[in-house]
């Protein structure tokens, strides 16, 4: 995918660098929040078009070869301000500290061109005839044959980034290789690597910028601030991958970035009692035969003849889920009356309660990979299919993308408001209650949305009619998709709000809202 | 590929010199031009003078681009030098080697490590503490293990060893007990009995 225009932010320092046009690839989580920071998408292109934009500015500035400006410029993080103050206060001190130190080269004009044959090479210790391209960009005295220098340069890239900094091969001389050398010196894969490594630089050397951690992604992402100090927020890549600026775990909106470390950290802790909740395949609750999970949506029908239908997480049957999701945790009393059993049962009812909360996390963390999955899928080849079935143009089709969007979206949402839940003071009975209601209402809305999504769709990737496609489908696909929008954003707004409604005394008036819209 | 020719160059360059510098290298039997072994002189003044010191060089294929891999053969008590392996601890031997190095200029700097070790930077943690806390103690038994394993006439520790054993020590214990007490056969005696 092509993100040469994913970018977020208009007041930003470089959005001169990156060519904006008109876009339909704007995410939904990054508009009108006030934990929203702008920030912008970086493909490799991207990233050569602002290093050849600020390397200009310091060749110009400065009057140093671009080769130079490239090595000052890593050393200064990319910062031209930086670099340029630096300079002028110093420019020796700044020369020296990078290995560019002044006019290394005691031979100068006519004067080498006489002894040009007679070079002899400190590296094989062969005669060679001087290759003026390569003097050209030696900034210092000593003498290699361009062999050797291949072999030193590409020595020096297939060990990483250090070949960014490299300095002459005489080990008492500090002067950089500059890259004009190293284009002059070494091609094909050597060099490909090394302009990679020129990228790489870039990211690694500035506080503002991070690699997308989505897999196998190649974006970075630039932020207005430094990140990793303070707030997190989400951050949708080019690639779709969403993740929090600050932690780099996936986006987690509404849980803030310590609720997160915490969950994860008991989650790594009691994966031994929990491994069981991993599994794929759950016997039927009808008629026992085991049932693979393949699908996103909770919603389990099993085969023929059986042909049950019920929930995957709590094996309930799937017809009172209509009216009643499996959200909410209906914690047991403790009866014991002899100390030991107490503490026994109190321990056991403190890993059942986990479990009902880490069982509904990683459930639908399972399913959110999957339908992030169907995502690409559907952007991808059934994308294709639909166009040939049932329509003219791609814009008719926005409302599919929408909607798995949506899913991906909620179910990120859902499985962290499970975390949410666990830390929830249990005997907060109000704010659990309109928790578990919220959470139930918007949960019950995304299966619905899912399964129409998910199961629905695929009639009509086979042959489903167009006539049908076009009138029934979209608008119920449409109409999921804007409902269970709305009760996640509800979800979202009072799990940030601390679940204030509560305290205002205005829960019972939404309790009756939300109700009345269902 | 390792560069043969450079190889070849170095080793003429190296034994040219070698009356003057006392380092020579030659090959590791056999005429294959990887594997090498050099000899160094003690330096003067030293507790290793007097001895000559046997390194094991292999050339990697990378060479002159990698350092050439080299550890010593004769034992050795020295603060970057493992007692045990013969493991070398040098930035030049390591990421500070140059292509515009030599295998001479290697063995150069490892003579010079032996004249001023840096016990802040160990390979032997053992030797590197008794070097720091008693010194007296280290130059003794570097003086003894220069004795035992670096000179050709190291018949007088063969000898005490012999006597040892007649006295009813295993062998392995009475060169142990020698080792650890820098050649005083005394002192071994009484380490052996205790
Ligand atoms: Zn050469
Ligand atoms: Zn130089
Ligand atoms: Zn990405
Ligand atoms: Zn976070
Ligand atoms: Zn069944
Ligand atoms: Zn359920």
């Amino acid at each position: 995918m092509d993100t040469e225009d994913d970018t977020f932010s208009d007041d930003h320092d470089v959005s001169d660098d990156v060519v904006s046009s008109d876009s339909d690839f704007t995410p939904e989580t990054n508009s009108g929040d006030h934990r929203e920071k702008s920030y912008k998408v970086l493909s490799e292109e991207d990233i050569k078009r602002i290093q050849d934009d600020r390397i200009e500015r310091v060749t110009t500035s400065l009057y140093v070869s671009s080769g130079v400006a490239r090595v000052l410029l890593n050393k200064f993080k990319w910062n031209v301000n930086e670099l340029q103050e630096s300079w002028f206060t110093d420019e020796g001190k700044t020369r020296k500290d990078v290995g560019l130190a002044e006019s290394r080269k005691k031979h100068v004009g006519t004067k080498k061109i006489e002894k040009l044959d007679q070079l002899n090479c400190s590296i094989c210790f062969e005669d060679f005839v001087c290759d003026v391209r390569v003097d050209n960009c030696v900034l210092c005295d000593h003498q290699y044959c361009n062999c050797c220098w291949n072999g030193y340069i590409s020595n020096a890239i297939s060990e990483g980034s250090g070949c960014l900094s490299l300095r002459c091969p005489d080990p008492d001389c500090d002067v950089v290789v500059t890259d004009e050398l190293v284009s002059v010196i070494v091609g094909g894969d050597d060099k490909l690597r090394y302009e990679r490594l020129c990228v790489r630089a870039y990211v690694e050397g500035n506080e503002k910028v991070k690699w997308c951690p989505g897999p196998d992604c190649g974006f970075a992402v630039e932020y207005d601030d430094v990140v990793g100090s303070g707030e997190g927020y989400d951050v949708v890549c080019g690639c779709g991958y969403c993740f929090c600026c600050n932690c780099g775990e996936d986006g987690h909106r509404p849980v803030d970035c310590e609720t997160v470390a915490k969950w994860v950290e008991k989650n790594n802790a009691e994966s031994e009692n929990t491994t069981w909740i991993l599994v794929y395949t759950k016997p039927c609750p009808k008629c026992r035969r085991p049932i693979e999970k393949n699908d996103g949506c909770m919603h389990m029908t099993c085969r023929k003849p059986c042909g049950y239908s019920f929930c995957w997480v709590c094996l309930d049957d799937w017809g009172k889920h209509a009216y009643n999701s499996c959200n909410s945790y209906a914690g047991r009393v403790v009866k014991e009356n002899n100390d030991e059993e107490r503490v026994k049962q109190r321990a056991r009812i403190s890993l059942e309660r986990y479990t009902h909360y880490f069982e509904r996390w990683a459930a639908n963390n399972k399913s959110m990979k999957k339908s992030f999955a169907d995502l690409q899928r559907m952007r991808d080849e059934n994308h294709d299919v639909l166009l040939a079935k049932h329509a003219q143009s791609s814009s008719q089709l926005k409302f599919v993308l929408d909607a798995w969007t949506q899913i991906v979206e909620c179910r990120r949402v859902l499985k962290w408001t499970y975390a949410y839940g666990y830390y929830l003071p249990e005997d907060n009975i109000a704010k659990t209650k309109l928790f578990e209601y919220l959470q139930g209402e918007a949960e019950a809305a995304l299966e619905n949305l899912h399964h129409c999504a998910e199961k629905e769709l695929t009639e009509f990737l086979r042959d489903g009619t167009t006539a049908e496609f076009n009138t029934t489908f979209r608008e119920k696909l449409a109409n999921l998709t804007s409902v269970t929008k709305t009760y996640f954003a509800n979800l979202v707004e009072a799990l940030e709000n601390g679940l204030a409604d509560v305290d205002s005394g205005s829960a019972n008036k939404k309790l009756k809202t939300g109700s009345s819209s269902n | 590929m390792v560069d043969i020719a450079r190889v070849q160059k170095e080793l003429q360059e190296c034994n040219k010199d070698k009356d003057s510098s006392g380092i020579s290298v030659k090959l590791k039997g056999g005429n294959s031009l990887t594997h090498l072994v050099g000899s160094i002189p003690g330096p003067l003044a030293t507790p290793y003078e007097g001895g000559t010191f046997l390194i094991d060089i292999v050339i990697p294929d990378g060479y002159p681009f990698e350092p050439p891999k080299m550890q010593f053969v004769t034992r050795v008590w020295h603060p970057n030098i493992s007692s045990q392996s013969g493991a070398i601890c040098l930035d030049i031997l390591k990421k500070e080697w140059s292509p515009a190095l030599t295998i001479k200029t290697a063995l150069v700097s490892i003579q010079a490590l032996l004249s001023a070790p840096e016990p802040d930077d160990p390979q032997d943690a053992v030797v590197a503490q008794q070097y720091l806390k008693d010194y007296q103690t280290f130059a003794n038994t570097a003086r003894y293990w220069t004795e035992a394993y670096a000179k050709s006439s190291s018949v007088g520790i063969e000898e005490k060893v012999r006597r040892l054993v007649e006295m009813g020590f295993p062998e392995v214990m009475a060169k142990d007990a020698l080792d650890a007490v820098g050649g005083d056969e005394n002192a071994a005696l009484e380490k052996l009995c205790s």
